[in-house]
């Protein structure tokens, strides 16, 4: 079959998968109303302070498969609910942020310097739709940058990297999240070793499981959900109701600001806008793109470049970033929501997850099975159908439903969810926390993998308290099995060579690469 | 010292403990293996890199210290330790709730009524219940008897969530009794 025989599969996949209803005798499938549940449960979320997208697709996932099951039919429904609420989330983090000052997600604070100025004058309304227009724009733009060069990388990455080059990949990968997340590469590289050393317990070759004390419960290796649910999530919920604790002390209430009747955005306003949402856009997807940065850097640097832009285009009585701008909620809403579908191209080419988000992409993929995220996903078959494929042309269909989601009712939505903010964290969290370990409890079925997610949990704690990112542990976690299996493939497919990660100029390109990419950031970091 | 300086070093004495006492105590496999003729790369050589990994991680922390970084201050292991009463003792409930009104209501036990309403809902009530409200009450600093009713509901609405639509799936603590 040729590759559009792939993508008009993938495409009926989404439209014509199993029927969960018909409206006026049009059947609705279930995929389709996964994705446009997650991406308006996705808004919710991002709209409730507290509750971020990662932490909305971990709490998710165990009921998605439990609702689902682990067939290949379920690949599409519960891959495309975590997609819609990736972008819905991102969309959803400006309410608060413009209403209350109070960034829904952390790439919205940088939503809150002018957004929230516009609400303070009466203009809350036009803020939101300004930040839902860039958000949709950035998104779909990125969607279609996914499209285009996903494929590629994995043919490319196919054609021309064998066994050594993979393993030299990944290294690099590994190298890269390390070293640029955070501002210390030497708490990159602990978070990353121990996400090895977790990735290491009871597998392996050989008949005795390694690193486990003798302890029955760690016999079968430690639970991909407890690692990462744990330090991702429960993690987070620790810190975040310890600060709720110490803000209890010193809150204050918002005052109430009359908000102005009739505030439509005008096709002027908009052509406006759109050099800094695509300057934005542009930022947020090469970003997106590359594993380890995360949407808080492409806010940061799309936020910063407009206002550079703008301070050079206007004269300094004017109106500038940070005093309540449109252009300054453009800026950042497009940036941080076009990171969402860049972040799926090192998944979907190379299995390697970018952010928060793809992690949970990835654990999905992972626990339901039939659909390894890799270059093999773009092979086409000589005959045959290659599943993979069409599931890859289902995902970039679900991305582009969720888009059309966010065009038509995203905003409208995302307007009406002022209320979530009021929701306490106090209140939110510890219902989270249950609902996480229940989750691992009925995935597990073993009490010992909850004792796991929450000494995980208080390791996720710990390493926010002390500034080290918990995702190149995740990260780390993921590949470190892929890691070991590849370099033992590629040592004993080189003959037994101990320099097989120097055998090639490819190879040996990433090894200098992932020394580079480390020695450079510590230089950056010491000055 | 920092606390980025003593993160740093207590990193490199795990990593060097792990390197040489805890692999090759724990790990049957060398770094590489004579299997069939063939070397090939043994269960020892993955631990290493990490552990490696692990110390010049820590290396680096310790040499390059961040006067601004965060480290763990003593209302941080206070705050560890109230989270650790309140999960342990709402765990000990989840285990031994249901096992414990069964043994005394009851002849046959807890094991086999574990799949019959309401059997096997207690454990995650009684638990649930308090870990949500004592969580609440602890961040909120306040207590009141409204935390219990947000705690009861959550636990219940999450035992329904999961039990009544999937008949196969069990809620803890039934899959270890």
């Amino acid at each position: 079959m040729s590759l559009l025989d792939h993508v008009v599969l993938g495409v009926q996949a989404v439209f014509l998968g199993s029927e969960a209803f018909s409206v006026f005798g049009i059947p609705l499938s279930t995929t389709l109303l996964m994705i446009v549940g997650g991406f308006l449960f996705g808004i919710v979320v991002g709209a409730t302070p507290g509750l971020a997208g990662p932490m909305a697709m971990a709490i998710s996932l165990p009921i998605l498969i439990s609702v689902f099951g682990f067939s290949s039919d379920a690949l599409l429904p519960v891959i495309g609910f975590l997609i819609g609420i990736m972008k819905g989330a991102t969309v959803g983090g400006a309410v608060p942020a413009i209403l209350f000052n109070t960034p829904g997600t952390p790439d919205a604070y940088l939503t809150t310097l002018d957004g929230h100025p516009m609400a303070q004058r009466g203009q809350a309304t036009k803020a939101l739709k300004i930040a839902h227009f860039s958000s949709a724009s950035g998104d779909t733009f990125s969607d279609v940058v996914l499209v285009v060069c996903a494929p590629f990388l994995a043919i490319l990455v196919e054609s021309y990297l064998d066994l050594p080059e993979k393993a030299a990949l990944l290294i690099l990968s590994l190298a890269f999240i390390a070293s640029v997340i955070g501002d210390s590469v030497g708490k990159g590289l602990i978070s990353m070793g121990l996400g090895l050393l977790a990735a290491m317990v009871a597998t392996g070759s050989d008949f005795y499981p390694r690193l486990t004390f003798g302890i029955q419960g760690f016999a079968e290796g430690i639970p991909v959900a407890a690692a990462v649910l744990g330090v991702m999530i429960l993690g987070e919920v620790f810190k975040s109701l310890e600060d709720w604790r110490e803000a209890v002390r010193h809150s204050e209430p918002t005052p109430h600001v009359v908000q102005a009747a009739h505030q439509p955005l005008s096709l002027a306003e908009i052509v406006s806008l759109m050099p800094v949402i695509g300057r934005s856009s542009v930022i947020g997807t090469a970003i997106g793109a590359l594993p380890g940065i995360g949407s808080t850097l492409a806010a940061t640097l799309g936020y910063t470049l407009g206002k550079r832009a703008h301070a050079k285009r206007t004269h300094p009585e004017d109106a500038k970033f940070g005093d309540g701008i449109p252009e300054g909620v453009a800026a950042t809403e497009a940036a941080n929501s076009s990171v969402s579908g860049a972040n799926l191209i090192p998944v979907l080419s190379l299995g390697i997850p970018g952010n928060a988000a793809a992690v949970f992409l990835i654990l999905a993929m992972d626990s339901i099975g039939g659909f390894n995220p890799g270059p093999s996903v773009f092979r086409v078959p000589a005959d045959g159908v290659n599943f993979e494929l069409v599931i890859a042309f289902g995902i970039f269909t679900s991305m582009f439903v969720a888009n059309v989601a966010n065009w038509t009712v995203g905003g409208l939505f995302m307007r009406n969810m002022g209320i979530m903010a009021k929701v306490p964290k106090s209140t939110l969290l510890p219902i989270v926390l249950l609902l996480t370990l229940t989750g691992v409890y009925v995935q597990e079925t073993n009490l010992f993998a909850v004792y796991m997610t929450i000494a995980f949990g208080f390791l996720g704690y710990v390493m926010r308290r002390v500034d080290m990112s918990p995702l190149p542990f995740v990260i780390a976690f993921i590949l470190g099995g892929r890691l070991e299996e590849t370099s033992r493939q590629a040592f004993a497919a080189t003959g037994a060579d101990p320099f097989f990660l120097l055998s090639s100029p490819l190879a040996l390109l990433f090894v200098l690469l992932s020394l580079a990419v480390v020695v450079i950031n510590l230089r950056k970091s010491s000055k | 010292m920092t606390g980025d300086r003593l993160l740093g070093l207590f990193f490199v004495f795990f990593a060097l403990a792990t390197i040489f006492a805890w692999i090759p105590l724990d790990v049957d496999s060398g770094v590489v293996e004579n299997v069939r003729r063939r070397l090939v790369i043994g269960d020892s050589l993955g631990p290493i890199i990490a552990g490696v990994v692990l110390a010049v991680g820590g290396l680096l922390t310790a040499l390059n210290p961040k006067s601004d970084s965060g480290s763990l201050q003593r209302s941080n292991l206070a705050w560890i330790a109230c989270l650790l009463i309140v999960i342990s003792i709402s765990l000990v409930l989840i285990r031994y709730s249901g096992p414990t009104i069964a043994g005394l209501l009851t002849e046959s036990g807890y094991r086999p009524l574990r799949d019959t309403f309401p059997w096997k809902y207690i454990g995650h009530l009684v638990g649930g219940t308090l870990l949500v409200s004592a969580l609440i009450g602890l961040t909120a600093q306040r207590y009141h008897w409204s935390h219990w009713v947000v705690g009861f509901f959550a636990a219940l609405t999450i035992a329904l969530v999961f039990d009544i639509p999937f008949e196969d799936l069990q809620l803890p603590p039934n899959g270890d009794l």
